[in-house]
């Protein structure tokens, strides 16, 4: 934006009462403010389940601890799972696809605003539902608060005869409301991506970060209906008598796990796919090159779309599957490798020659491309029957899906708000703090996922309250404990760079980064319209286009 | 969904509009989204809230269909003054040294290529150099050229039946075991000819490090770990320096062949009419005419 406009508007907010701005924020439909208002809501939840991680961690951090009881542990671990999953990294990854996908089709808004406001406000009532279990719980039997049967919730743990009071109703209906908003936004984000692209934007035009969140969102539609299915048919078998997954009546507890982890494996790609996004759009602009091999990029990205929704089983090796069952599942989990590491040549493709600028963003997508490989590999292991056998339910595990979504989504994440940030406010971000933050989680993170390997191979059992001193696990929990302080200092760190730059940051300019995609051509932030006219663009980098109009890449596409 | 206003549609295509229609700002998502969720958490609470979420949900229906029926409620807004223009600092853009046409500035890597005779030619060159290093192992360690042609053709055995070979035999002449390790050897060596001369125009700066000696030991790594599986008489009666040397010796004269012939051009940067063998007038335009049609 030019000054005097952001000047302008400045004044005129500082001028207006409280109640107003609030108002204006509360009944917004503009996909900007709804995509702002997703991540900050995600951001809060963010370090609500950081504190409950700390929690864990503290009780872990010495044999024979009891810093909190078996009982807080239980609904420590069950809510600091419900939280990071449903309420800090989708609604995180929506509110930046809400807030990009419009800017970078060249469309005024997403194709149904007010759904997409309808959609935000489910996912935020969700989250305040499951957290007032803390106070309303408990119902008329007085037993325990919040949830405390697991992030998957396995039957028959929800029963009724084990899970007594409404703690478990909280979890679910929760998940229920959330989930109708996941599936609101994904349908705006589908009709949006398809139907109000700019003139010229083919399909083969598209931004990577659009054809993956349109990967995505139709992942989203396939897999949160099973999962909203079966959170209504847990809710019958509590309420209404049926027997779905009652084993004491002819139900089936393992039909329970087949509906969760049908949702809960493409979950993982739902949350990982914008993730590629973020490096598809960042490691180009700091490489100073186009993506390496955009059509395979695309192609990986869809395959890995559909193969996903066909590797859910492995979670269940250990449940007494059929050998032919084992032998395609795992076939399937090993064969997503092959779209993912095509996706890791591409962006090594893509630095490789290129003038590499060590900027935060460009950091935090060099730690993810190792971390996340290294993540893919230990996958690759557990993917393995007669592996998974000997280390399910370990703390192996619990590490391999960390390496995932913190060393692979959370610093994608950071990554993202430090490339996109000066676009949203209008403010530079601090280098200086940011590489602060970079180093610290950097550090924190390895230290405590790398060594909580280890007391996963030597047998320590995942949510264990506590153990008896020298089964060799003592210094490795006291260890993963510390670098989980160290990635709580670093959140901090960012937190504070967050406020504090968007107060006292540099201007950032229309373009701080020299950027190609459309959302770098106009203002900082962008005006309610984002266009005052819809452009036209004739190739995959419309602004080198304009940049460089002696070889565009029109020329050559 | 945002629209062009009555001005707007009017100057499209020749000014910028000074405003512009957005959704008007609405509560009745929110309405809509707290009754349902209150609807559900009274399964929970109470009855009483479930009623107030239902009576909420009803408004928010109505309230938001009114929203958009008859018409879609809009607001104008006024367009800001943006004059800042989208350029960069880094003007200068290196050039491809290799252009394939004054005007083109890009290309897609390698230009040009070694031809498939050339790889051939590498290949069958290259493993007669790594013969003679074989050979050489042969008469120095067993005094018997025939030592590892046998060993390379004893590929045919199995793990069981290695075990009846002797010595004896195996620095003796065998039609069949001669036959087989030539078939066997030139295979390989024109295959991995072909490999040479597709790959060695990616690695233009050092060839002959890249095919004399990089590949080599990763191959013979390679070939390590899996030798027993491959060959159980190989694996058991192989002396590794020497393979290396003779993998090495392949390599640098595979390459040092390869790198000699003259190089082709690749088909990606001609046009598709082009690589398609279509003769036509009219087919290709030159970008001259083309800029000058105006």
């Amino acid at each position: 934006m030019s000054s005097d406009a952001m000047a302008i508007r400045t004044a005129e907010a500082a001028g207006r009462p409280w109640v107003e701005i609030l108002h204006e924020w509360v009944t917004t439909v503009d996909h900007k403010r709804l995509g702002v208002l997703y991540i900050v809501y995600a951001l809060v939840f963010l370090v609500i389940g950081g504190i409950e991680a700390v929690i864990i961690r503290i009780q872990l951090i010495r044999p024979l601890n009891d810093f909190v009881s078996p009982q807080v542990f239980n609904r420590m671990f069950t809510m600091h799972g419900t939280t990071m999953i449903f309420f800090v990294a989708m609604p995180v990854l929506f509110g930046f696809a809400n807030y990009l996908v419009p800017l970078m089709v060249g469309a005024r808004d997403m194709a149904f605003p007010r759904l997409n406001a309808f959609s935000f406000w489910l996912s935020a009532f969700g989250g305040f539902l499951l957290y007032f279990s803390f106070v309303g719980g408990s119902g008329l039997y007085g037993a325990g608060n919040a949830p405390d049967v697991g992030w998957w919730a396995y039957a028959p743990l929800t029963s009724r005869a084990f899970s007594p009071g409404h703690s478990t109703d909280y979890w679910t209906i929760a998940l229920l409301v959330s989930g109708f908003g996941s599936i609101g936004t994904a349908i705006n984000l589908i009709t949006t991506i398809l139907c109000m692209r700019c003139p010229g934007m083919t399909l083969g035009r598209m931004p990577l970060l659009a054809w993956l969140n349109l990967v995505m969102s139709g992942m989203v539609l396939i897999a949160l209906t099973p999962l909203s299915a079966a959170q209504i048919m847990l809710l019958a078998d509590r309420y209404l008598g049926s027997h779905f997954f009652d084993t004491q009546a002819g139900g089936s507890a393992t039909l329970w796990m087949h509906f969760f982890w049908i949702f809960g494996h493409p979950e993982v790609y739902i949350l990982i796919l914008p993730c590629f996004a973020f490096m598809s759009e960042i490691i180009p602009v700091f490489s100073r090159k186009p993506i390496f091999g955009y059509p395979v990029m695309v192609g990986a990205s869809v395959c890995i779309g559909f193969v996903s929704m066909s590797v859910w089983a492995h979670h269940m090796f250990s449940i007494g599957m059929t050998s032919y069952a084992n032998a395609f599942f795992t076939i399937t989990t090993l064969s997503v490798g092959v779209p993912t590491g095509i996706k890791i040549f591409n962006w090594l493709g893509t630095m490789w020659g290129g003038r590499i600028q060590f900027k935060t963003p460009m950091l935090f997508s060099i730690a993810f491309l190792f971390q996340f490989l290294i993540a893919g590999l230990t996958g690759i292991m557990l993917g393995s029957a007669a592996f998974n056998w000997q280390l399910t339910g370990s703390y192996f595990v619990v590490a391999h899906f960390h390496y995932v979504i913190v060393g692979g989504i959370l610093f994608a994440l950071f990554g993202a708000f430090y490339y996109w940030y000066p676009k949203i406010t209008g403010k530079m971000l601090s280098e200086t703090l940011g590489k602060i933050h970079f180093w610290l989680f950097f550090i924190g993170f390895h230290m405590t996922f790398d060594l909580m390997h280890i007391p996963g191979l030597l047998g320590m059992p995942r949510r264990i309250y506590t153990y008896e001193p020298g089964r060799g696990w003592d210094t490795w929990n006291l260890l993963v404990t510390i670098g989980a302080l160290i990635q709580s200092i670093a959140t901090l760190v960012f937190v504070a760079n967050l406020i504090i730059s968007y107060f006292k940051g540099r201007d950032a300019g229309n373009d701080p980064w020299d950027a190609w995609t459309l959302e770098w051509s106009v203002s900082s932030p962008p005006p309610e319209y984002n266009f005052a006219t819809i452009p036209t663009v004739a190739s995959r980098r419309p602004l080198w286009d304009i940049k460089h109009p002696e070889d565009p890449d029109s020329r050559y596409e | 969904m945002a629209t062009l206003s009555s001005a707007e549609q009017k100057d499209r295509g020749t000014y910028t509009p000074s405003e512009i229609e957005v959704p008007a700002r609405t509560a009745w998502p929110l309405v809509l989204a707290f009754g349902s969720t209150l609807l559900f958490a009274g399964l929970l609470t109470s009855v009483s809230v479930s009623v107030l979420g239902g009576v909420l949900a009803i408004a928010g229906c109505v309230g938001w269909f009114r929203e958009v029926f008859p018409h879609e409620h809009e607001e104008v807004v006024p367009i800001l003054a943006d004059e800042t223009p989208i350029t960069t600092e880094r003007r200068v853009v290196d050039s491809f040294p290799l252009a394939i046409a004054p005007d083109q500035l890009r290309a897609w890597l390698p230009v040009e290529t070694y031809p498939i005779s050339a790889g051939l030619k590498g290949g069958i060159a290259g493993g007669a150099a790594m013969a003679v290093i074989a050979c050489l192992y042969g008469l120095i360690s067993q005094a018997s050229i025939w030592y590892p042609i046998n060993l390379l053709a004893a590929v045919v055995y199995s793990r069981q039946e290695a075990r009846a070979l002797t010595p004896e035999w195996l620095n003796s002449f065998h039609p069949w075991m001669f036959l087989i390790a030539v078939i066997l050897h030139i295979t390989g060596s024109t295959l991995v000819g072909l490999l040479y001369g597709a790959m060695l125009p990616m690695f233009a700066r050092r060839p002959i490090v890249l095919g004399g000696l990089i590949v080599p030991v990763l191959w013979s790594g390679l070939l390590y770990s899996t030798m027993d599986l491959l060959n159980p008489v190989l694996g058991s009666h192989i002396h590794w320096v020497w393979f290396i040397a003779s993998q090495v010796a392949f390599g640098v004269v595979a390459g040092l062949v390869v790198v000699r012939q003259s190089r082709v051009r690749t088909h990606e940067n001609m046009p598709f009419a082009l690589r398609a063998g279509i003769e036509a007038p009219g087919m290709m335009e030159t970008r001259g005419e083309g800029e000058n049609r105006s």
